[in-house]
This record gives structure tokens, C-alpha cells and sequence, in this order.
């Protein structure tokens, strides 16, 4: 550095342009529970089951890494007279989970049927066990505790797009 | 009602309440201003919940703050835990009055200088005097609350006013020298009589004295004795409640009598600029307090500009700025400007001249030099769509 530079404190009056251009720029942030940012597109939020598209091969459970996937189902003859899987349970805990996506890697139906991009991350409950433990109704009806991602229709809820690519 | 009951004691007590509550209503909206204007400066909003743009944010903050428990903690020494906060406001309500707000103006038939307390013939030197007794506030709280890291604080806080006070002073008297006066309001006429600002023939004096301000009034960059990163909350880390809201009352008092006196001594109070230049009068349309208002705001938000800019000094850097760099170049700068001063008015108009020309020279030989290849960096900016 200079003497001249030093003299003239250029490093300061360089250092109070730099905040003073900031003033200038519109805030970053979004006034959060009014406005919300929409998720990135590899981002898939809260679970959703397509009760229509699985077909009760239980790859999810066997794949996942902990083993909170409870999967129970019997067989039944359906109108043509053919077996058919009924699922008696599918339970998700989600408060153990760690969102590795491996249940998704496993689930060989297409396009996938467990953890469709619902994009819903607002997922804070009163009472762990109730709210995060998803049973067949919540994982495919949510209830009262979540709230879907505005835009995104939780029964048409879309396939994870970089994932099906 | 007597002319004397009216002229000693009912305007003095009025002005004075006045200036109380105007600093606490000042110290007040400047912690919202403050808090905005960092917003700003940070690409995020700040607060905008509590009424228009959250202006009312600061009502909020005080009556939490009035609400809160009182703690006094039980081996600290209660009388003057108390009264540290005290110490460290009255000082700066003092020399607020001290400093005129404007010339002398007519109400319902009363005539008094817009000035709370009298225009003494040693205003600057009472206000040097006063201001200094504002450490006190904090080395004392710092000590009576029994604790280690407001013990550190208030020590960070004396080691810095005797660094910083000897530059400040130096500067002081440079603007002493170019009026022949102590008194605030024969600084100003000095002013107006010279046809310049002193901030142009003082333009180290008034760095010096803005720096040294800054580090006064405990303020980022020279945040030491507060230092939260280090001292937890430094000098009032034991206080809580209202204390706790008097002592940032008293740092934005400071702040504001910092601000009030260095527009007195270099930027001519309440004249208006170029207070000789005649085609110039249509800017007296604005009333003298305005002009005084203006300035002292002005350098307010260059205050809180500087806390969006600068980290905190390490403290050997702080005590190597006073003492190796402000105390020779405030005591250049006194030589300079007595020189200039003995010359008389046309000397302080060839000095400011010589001074602002250098630094403009300064300014257009880098502007001018060629461009060091630099790292190229750019602001990233998020670019995410935002819903409503």
C-alpha cells in the first residue's frame, strides 16, 4: 500500500462506498410468514404416498437405513378375481428420519410412489409422537398439522423432477 | 408575574425540560433510525412490524424495558450500581444544553437565545470538563457490579478516554484558535465573521475531534468497553430493566452531543452554508435550528455508517492509533493552525484552500494512476423468485 493511499485513508472511504452501494439494493430477505420463498427444484418437502401407484412391494422399508417404515398388508380378490395386496399399515417415522431419500431409490414403480415433491416445509408441531409420527391417512390425507406449500396441489403433488430425469 | 421570576427561572426550567425530553425522545427514535438504516446497509429490512416502516418499534422496546425485572445482583455495591447509569446520562444532557440550537428568537413576547443553558464565556471548556465525567459512569458500573467482565469494560473504557481525550482536546483547541473564543456562541459568529466553516481550515482538526468522538462515545469501531463478542455485554453486562435502557439513552445522548458540538466548532452550528454569500440568503427560508438539526443528523447517520462498515479495533490497535498516530497529527495540525490563525481571517481561508486543494490533488493522483488488476468479485445475489 502506498503512502498516498495510506494518507488518504482509501481503504476506509473504500470500505464505507462498499456499505453505502448496499443501501442502494433492494433487502434480500422476504417478510417470511406473509411471503415465502418458493423451494429449490431438487426439494421435496413433506412425505406423500400414492396409495394408487404402490404396489406394497415393501422395497421402501427393507432400503431404509433405520428401519421406520412399517409396512402390513394381506391379499385380496378384487372384482376381476384376481389377488390383490391391501395395505393394513403404512407408518412413516418422520421424526427419526433423516431425509437420506434412499426409500425413494428403492421404490420401483414409474413414476415413484413414496415422497412425491409436495414442496410443504412448515412441518413444526405441538407434539412430536402425534404430529411427525405419519401413519396411511396422514402420509396420503394430510390433517390439520400440515399446511401444503401454496401452488402446489397435495393430491396432484408432482413426482421429485430432478430425481425422474 | 416578575420579569426576573420569568427570565431566571421559569424559561431556564422550561428549556431544560425541554432538552431532557427531546434527548430521551431523540435517543429513542435513533435506536429505530439506527436499526433501520443498518438494515439498509445489510440488504435486509429491519424492524416493520410495529406501525409505519415499525416506527413504533422504540415505544415497544421502552415499555419491555420499563417492565422488566429490576436485577441488582446481591454482592454488588447497590449505590453505585445505581448510580452509574446516571453518571453517564447527566453528562450528556448537559452539554446538549450547553450547546446553542440557534440564535435568539421572539415567543409570545419573550426574547432568549434558543440555548438551554446560559452562553458562558467557557462554554468549550465546561463541555470538555463535563463530557469527561461520563467514564466515571461506566468505570463505576463497571466496578460496582462485582463482576469480572464490566470490571474489564470499564477499564477498556477509562484506558480509552485518556488515549482518545488528548487528540480530542488538541482538535478543540485548534477551533479555539481560529475564533479566539471559548464561548459556543461567539465560535459560531467567528464563523459567520470569517465567511468559512472552520471544518475547511480545520479539516484534520475536525477528522481528529470526529474520530476521537467516536471513540468517546464508545461507539464501533472503538466498541471496546461494550464488546459483546468478548465481554458478554462489557460495563452493563449486571445491568438490566430500565438501568440497562439508560445506559443506551446515555450513548445515544452522547452520540448526539458529540455530533451537536462538532457542528458548533467546524460546521458553524446553525448558520447556513456560506453564511457571507449573498445570492445564497434564499436558503435562510429554512429556520437556524433546521440547519443545526440537519447537521447533527447528518453526522448521526455517519455514525451508524461506520457501525455497518467497520470491524472492532484490537485493543493495542486502538491505543496504537491515539497515541502513535492522533496525538503527532493533532499536534501537527495545532502548529499549522495557529500559524494560520495568527495570519488572521485571510489566513484561515488560505489554509482551508491549501488543505482541501491537497486532498482533492490526492484523490484525482489515485483516481488517475493505473488500475492494479484485482480479484474479481462480485455480489452474489440470491435471484429467488418471491411469492406474495
Amino acid at each position: 500500500m502506498s503512502f498516498l493511499d495510506r494518507i488518504l485513508l482509501l481503504d476506509i472511504f473504500g470500505g464505507l462506498k462498499l456499505t453505502a452501494k448496499h443501501a442502494a439494493r433492494k433487502a434480500d430477505t422476504v417478510e417470511y410468514p406473509e411471503q415465502s420463498r418458493e423451494p429449490s427444484e431438487r426439494f421435496r418437502g413433506m412425505f406423500r404416498l400414492d396409495e394408487e401407484r404402490c404396489i406394497k412391494c415393501t422395497l421402501c422399508a427393507i432400503e431404509c437405513p433405520i428401519n421406520i417404515i412399517y409396512i402390513d398388508w394381506h391379499t385380496e380378490k378384487n372384482a376381476e378375481g384376481k389377488a390383490e395386496k391391501k395395505l393394513d399399515r403404512f407408518d412413516l417415522d418422520m421424526k427419526r428420519c433423516m431425509f437420506c431419500g434412499l426409500c425413494e431409490e428403492a421404490c420401483p414403480t414409474n413414476p415413484r410412489s413414496i415422497w412425491l415433491a409436495t414442496k410443504t416445509y412448515e412441518l413444526g408441531v405441538y407434539e412430536r409422537n402425534e404430529g411427525l409420527y405419519l401413519d396411511l391417512k396422514k402420509l396420503t390425507k394430510w390433517d390439520e398439522n400440515v399446511k401444503p406449500y401454496p401452488g402446489v396441489d397435495p393430491d396432484k403433488a408432482p413426482v421429485n423432477p430432478a430425481k425422474e430425469k | 408575574m416578575s420579569h426576573t421570576l420569568l427570565h431566571n427561572v421559569l424559561i431556564p426550567f422550561l428549556k431544560g425540560a425541554i432538552t431532557v425530553v427531546a434527548l430521551g425522545l431523540a435517543a429513542g427514535i435513533l435506536t429505530w433510525i439506527e436499526r433501520r438504516l443498518l438494515g439498509r446497509l445489510q440488504i435486509r429490512k429491519g424492524p416493520n412490524r410495529v406501525g409505519p416502516q415499525g416506527f413504533f418499534q422504540w415505544i415497544a422496546d421502552t415499555v419491555k424495558l420499563v417492565f422488566k425485572e429490576d436485577i441488582v445482583p446481591s454482592r454488588a455495591e447497590k449505590a453505585l450500581h445505581l448510580l452509574g447509569p446516571l453518571l453517564l446520562f447527566v453528562p450528556a444532557v448537559v452539554v446538549l444544553g450547553l450547546v446553542p440550537w440557534g440564535p435568539e428568537f421572539t415567543l409570545f413576547g419573550v426574547t432568549t437565545p434558543l440555548h438551554a443553558a446560559a452562553d458562558l464565556n467557557v462554554g468549550l471548556l465546561l463541555i470538555l470538563a463535563v463530557s469527561t465525567i461520563g467514564v466515571y459512569g461506566i468505570i463505576l458500573s463497571g466496578w460496582a457490579s462485582n463482576s469480572k467482565y464490566p470490571l474489564l469494560g470499564g477499564l477498556r473504557s477509562a484506558a480509552q478516554l485518556i488515549s482518545y481525550e488528548v487528540p480530542m482536546g488538541l482538535a478543540v483547541v485548534s477551533a479555539i484558535l481560529m475564533s479566539g473564543s471559548l464561548s459556543m456562541v461567539e465560535i459560531i459568529e467567528a464563523q459567520r465573521k470569517a465567511g468559512v466553516w472552520f471544518v475547511f481550515p480545520g479539516l484534520i482538526a475536525f477528522f481528529l475531534y470526529f474520530v476521537s468522538g467516536v471513540a468517546e462515545t464508545n461507539r464501533t469501531p472503538f466498541d471496546l468497553p461494550e464488546a459483546e463478542s468478548e465481554l458478554v455485554g462489557g460495563f452493563h453486562t449486571e445491568y438490566s430493566g430500565f438501568r440497562w435502557a439508560v445506559f443506551f439513552m446515555s450513548e445515544y445522548g452522547n452520540m448526539i452531543s458529540v455530533s451537536a458540538v462538532a457542528t458548533t466548532l467546524f460546521f458553524g452550528g446553525w448558520l447556513r452554508p456560506f453564511p457571507n454569500v449573498a445570492w445564497l440568503s434564499f436558503l435562510d427560508v429554512i429556520p437556524a435550528f433546521f440547519w443545526f438539526a440537519g447537521k447533527v443528523f447528518l453526522f448521526l447517520m455517519v455514525y451508524i455508517w461506520f457501525r455497518a462498515t467497520f470491524p472492532r479495533y484490537r485493543f493495542d490497535q486502538l491505543m496504537a492509533l491515539g497515541w502513535k498516530t492522533l496525538i503527532p497529527i493533532s499536534l501537527g495540525n495545532l502548529a499549522l493552525v495557529a500559524i494560520a490563525a495568527l495570519w488572521g481571517a485571510a489566513g484561515l481561508k488560505v489554509l482551508g484552500a491549501v488543505l482541501v486543494l491537497l486532498v482533492a490533488a490526492g484523490f484525482i493522483a489515485v483516481w488517475m494512476r493505473p488500475a492494479r488488476p484485482r480479484s474479481s468479485t462480485t455480489m452474489a445475489s440470491p435471484n429467488v423468485e418471491v411469492r406474495a
